[in-house]
């Protein structure tokens, strides 16, 4: 089983996520890492796999939304990949946030490093199953990365309670209001880009 | 006191109505997802109209939204309405033989009005399908509703009117409001009848009663539905009272102006867009006021999440409420609507608020309810567990696809090439659709399978016994002295 | 009396409580939706707006029977793609004889409101029947029984009187020859009818130009 003696890698911490869970799970919760080797050992590079395919995959077969591909300039597919990037570090960082906030109502561990764990714990199966965007099929997107979604929501639920010390109940309850969080963040940003769009910045629509 | 009198205020309440359209609302909810999941069904798969007039998505899709909002809704309303105002006023419902006319009234409204929709007859306007006969028989059971229920309030021993009931009260006064007003027309045969307004005056009227039967049917009346069921499936006051009058207040007020935002960039007046941008916007705060007064609420009452399947309903209920709530106004803002009006983005923001807030409570409340009409504990804890998986899983999946869909439709409607003409043919856009559709079949499907699975264990758990029969607590004279006499 | 202190008495008065929520409901309506059902220039027909003729009226209410309004809308909005798409944005006064208005709220198929005259009626006829046969792609369910059945020519002076006392124009001549007009026409000739109609009364005045 796992060792209490010598600390894993980060990402061998977090890649348990896929193949046993519970595992990575009790890990996390007892051996919790520092803020800077989750970040900087593990979600950075979990953070960079989905720009990185995606930017493969639009260069190479270009975005696919049910008509024919749409190919953009490398420059563009750069700048997207870039946003793409430093949006999910702004999402794991601000989740990680705000579940240290709530933490507090739900009685959980209050420390950062813990949040910040779980968060990238959490996304983990996500960052795994952006390999999908090799091939920027939308619908094939969708397919894929549900089920793997799935898989994320399955790691929220049983994992707080364990990685943030609460009680299975009042993790719940914390779990769903994260769930919430991040459902609110998805919609502020799909009207967000839906207004960037209406005023030029993004495809070329005319409204 | 008289003998009468005392006998009045003894007397147990009248439950068996509230079984009676608890389980009308579970035969309605299952049919009507039926006529739901037929509907997406013909969409990816259209032989299935099979050239008959009664099958065709059509008249379907309008029996299903008139079979979920009315048959399901509604009576799941009426139904938890009874049962909560006879118990926070402490005393049995007022005219029981009324009640129960009310109830039959409903049911065959239901059952002859969706005959009548797969039949052809239609008003033409959205949930205000069914034509002038039904809507003068529904305007005679809602009085009557009206008159059972405020003449219960008036009976009450408990001075102050408990919050819920000013949330079932705004249904029943608002949405009797809305019926009338937006149902004028005049007849010419019995199955057709022209609307009093035309064109653009009828669009103004129709969305102002369009969203406030989402906003005082399927919110304001769930809301009471949460501000009674909540703090008893919790053991737990509710959180905020203050935060609950000045939301409701807010609420009654803020909703009505919202309508116009069903309107944007069509022919109706510019300020009229304008305020339904603004007060949708407004409206956010008495939404989310609420929301965090039933998650407070919960948060409270963690340790029930352990033993309670019907507390897990309640929590994701409010998530949902406070995501369509929050996805409402900012799809009301003009530069968001460009890209969301007639996509299937609208589609996903309905179910999401249908599936996730109104069905997930209505699901949650009947697991605590029934078991309490029957005296007996829920049949399986587990089915309930499997359901709300169910249930969970089709409500995410059908936003998810309904977000790509609508998105990608928008995008692809609205692009233009390098030579200014329109780049991709309505059949280009439509053709992309069909996966999307197929996902969404697949989540509704899950979602019937789910709501199936729920009125199996709610009939077991009410196999072979009868309502039980429960007496209002009699209270101290002197109690009762001080606040009986307020009417 | 505070706010709080008002409600007090409100909650303890049933009476109240009714009256608090249907003035307050009110508001929104009496000064967002009235002044709109007042205000003639969203009810005055544009220049060029005539009533229904007899066939088209059954055409358009077998439309709102088989609720088309459904998939289809016909509200063009005044936006770039949308106008080069379909045609002439809306302008209020050609819907001025719609009753109930059919702007619709979702575009599962193409928006119709300039339909009129893009296909022949031999396309429709096709089209109504067996949508695939012109579309293979379209998910359009197929409407057969239009052209079975014989457009009712029963109702039909009911309806137009109807529409009489709502204000709609139609002279005697146009009431009584009515059933005429319908003789040995099928409810499929009637759509047709409805449907090539559509789009004639744009080119109207722009009463709201702030768009």
């Amino acid at each position: 089983m796992l060792s209490s003696a010598t600390p894993r890698a980060p990402l061998r911490q977090f890649g348990a996520a896929l193949l046993a869970p519970y595992a990575a799970m009790a890990d996390l919760g007892e051996h919790p890492p520092s803020s800077a080797r989750v970040f900087f050992g593990a979600a950075l590079w979990l953070g960079l796999c989905p720009p990185l395919f995606a930017f493969v995959g639009t260069t190479v077969f270009g975005w696919r939304l049910g008509v024919d591909p749409i190919f953009l300039p490398r420059s563009t597919v750069a700048a997207i990949s870039a946003a793409y990037f430093a949006l999910l570090l702004v999402g794991l960082l601000s989740t990680a946030v705000v579940a240290r906030w709530m933490a507090v109502t739900y009685g959980a561990d209050t420390s950062f490093s813990r949040c910040l764990a779980l968060v990238t714990l959490v996304g983990t199966p996500l960052a795994v199953g952006s390999v999908v965007h090799l091939y920027p099929d939308a619908y094939l997107n969708l397919v894929v990365l549900v089920p793997t979604l799935s898989w994320s929501m399955f790691l929220l639920y049983r994992g707080l309670p364990i990685v943030l010390k609460t009680d299975p109940a009042r993790g719940m309850l914390m779990a769903s209001s994260l769930i919430a969080y991040v459902l609110i963040s998805w919609v502020t940003l799909l009207c967000v880009t839906a207004v960037l769009w209406g005023l030029g910045i993004g495809p070329r629509i005319a409204t | 006191m008289t003998i009468q009198t005392k006998a009045r205020l003894t007397a147990p309440y009248e439950d068996r109505i509230v079984t009676a359209f608890t389980a009308c609302s579970i035969v309605w909810a299952i049919l009507g997802m039926t006529a739901g999941v037929y509907a997406a069904a013909e969409l990816v798969w259209p032989q299935l109209n099979f050239g008959l007039p009664w099958l065709s998505f059509g008249r379907i899709r309008t029996a299903h939204t008139n079979l979920v909002l009315f048959g399901f809704g509604v009576s799941a309303l009426i139904g938890t309405s009874f049962y909560s105002v006879q118990r926070t006023s402490h005393v049995r419902l007022f005219a029981p033989w009324l009640a129960w006319s009310v109830f039959y009234a409903w049911q065959l409204a239901i059952v002859l009005g969706a005959w009548s929709l797969l039949a052809g007859w239609n008003g033409g306007k959205e949930y205000a399908e069914l034509e002038w006969p039904f809507d003068i028989a529904i305007t005679v059971a809602w009085l009557a509703y009206a008159v059972v229920f405020f003449g219960t309030i008036a009976r009450r021993k408990i001075a102050p009117i408990y919050i819920s009931n000013w949330f079932y009260g705004s249904l029943i006064i608002v949405v009797a409001m809305l019926h009338v007003v937006n149902n004028l027309a005049l007849p010419a045969t019995l199955g057709k009848s022209y609307s009093l307004f035309p064109g653009a005056q009828d669009a103004i009227v129709q969305w102002w009663y369009g969203h406030n039967a989402v906003g005082f049917l399927l919110t304001g009346g769930f809301l009471g539905m949460l501000y009674y069921f909540l703090p008893k499936q919790a053991e737990q006051p509710i959180w905020s009272y203050r935060l609950s009058i000045v939301a409701f207040w807010a609420f009654v007020y803020s909703y009505i102006w919202a309508g116009p935002h069903h309107l944007h960039y069509t022919a109706i007046p510019e300020w009229v867009q304008s305020l339904g941008v603004v007060m949708s916007l407004v409206l956010l705060a008495p939404s989310w006021a609420t929301m965090i007064n039933g998650v407070m609420t919960v948060s409270n009452a963690w340790q029930k999440l352990r033993t309670d399947p019907a507390l897990k309903f309640i929590v994701l209920a409010l998530v949902f409420y406070g995501l369509a709530t929050f996805e409402g106004p900012m799809m009301a803002i003009r530069s968001v609507n460009v890209m969301s009006h007639f996509t299937e983005w609208t589609i996903g923001h309905v179910h999401s608020g249908a599936l996730g807030w109104n069905a997930m409570i209505t699901f949650g409340t009947f697991y605590f309810l029934v078991p309490r009409l029957a005296g007996r504990p829920l049949h399986s804890v587990q089915l309930a567990n499997m359901h709300f998986w169910l249930a969970l899983t089709g409500t995410l999946l059908y936003i998810l696809s309904m977000w790509a869909a609508g998105l990608s439709q928008s995008l692809l409607w609205l692009s233009l090439d390098d030579l200014g003409a329109v780049r991709y043919s309505f059949v280009d856009v439509m053709r992309a659709m069909a996966p999307y559709y197929l996902l969404r079949l697949l989540a509704g499907i899950l979602f019937l399978i789910g709501t199936v699975l729920m009125a199996v264990n709610l009939l077991r758990t009410f196999a072979g016994v009868r309502t039980v029969e429960v007496a209002p607590p009699i209270l101290a004279t002197t109690h009762r002295e001080a606040t009986v006499g307020t009417s | 009396m505070s706010f709080l202190g008002v409600h007090k008495a409100i909650e303890r008065n049933t009476g109240l409580l009714i009256f608090g929520i249907l003035i307050v409901a009110s508001i929104g309506g009496l000064v967002q939706v009235l002044p709109s059902v007042w205000d003639d220039s969203l009810s005055t027909p544009a220049a060029n707006v005539v009533p229904y003729p007899p066939l088209e009226l059954v055409g358009r209410d077998i439309y709102i029977r088989e609720s088309c309004s459904t998939c289809h809308s016909q509200q063009v909005r005044p936006l770039l793609a949308e106008v080069k798409r379909y045609g002439e944005y809306a302008r209020a006064g050609e819907f001025a004889y719609d009753r109930p208005f059919l702007w619709g709220s979702k575009r599962t198929g193409p928006d119709l409101l300039r339909v009129g005259g893009k296909y022949t009626d031999a396309w429709h006829r096709i089209h109504m029947i067996d949508p695939q046969a012109v579309v293979p792609a379209s998910i359009m369910p197929p409407y057969p029984w239009l052209a079975e059945r014989q457009a009712d020519a029963g109702d039909i002076q009911t309806r137009l009187r109807t529409l009489r006392t709502l204000g709609h124009p139609y002279s005697d001549e146009v009431i009584d020859s009515a059933p005429a007009a319908l003789e040995g026409k099928t409810e499929l000739d009637a759509m047709i009818a409805y449907l090539q109609g559509l789009g004639r009364f744009a080119g109207g005045p722009d009463e709201h130009a702030e768009h």
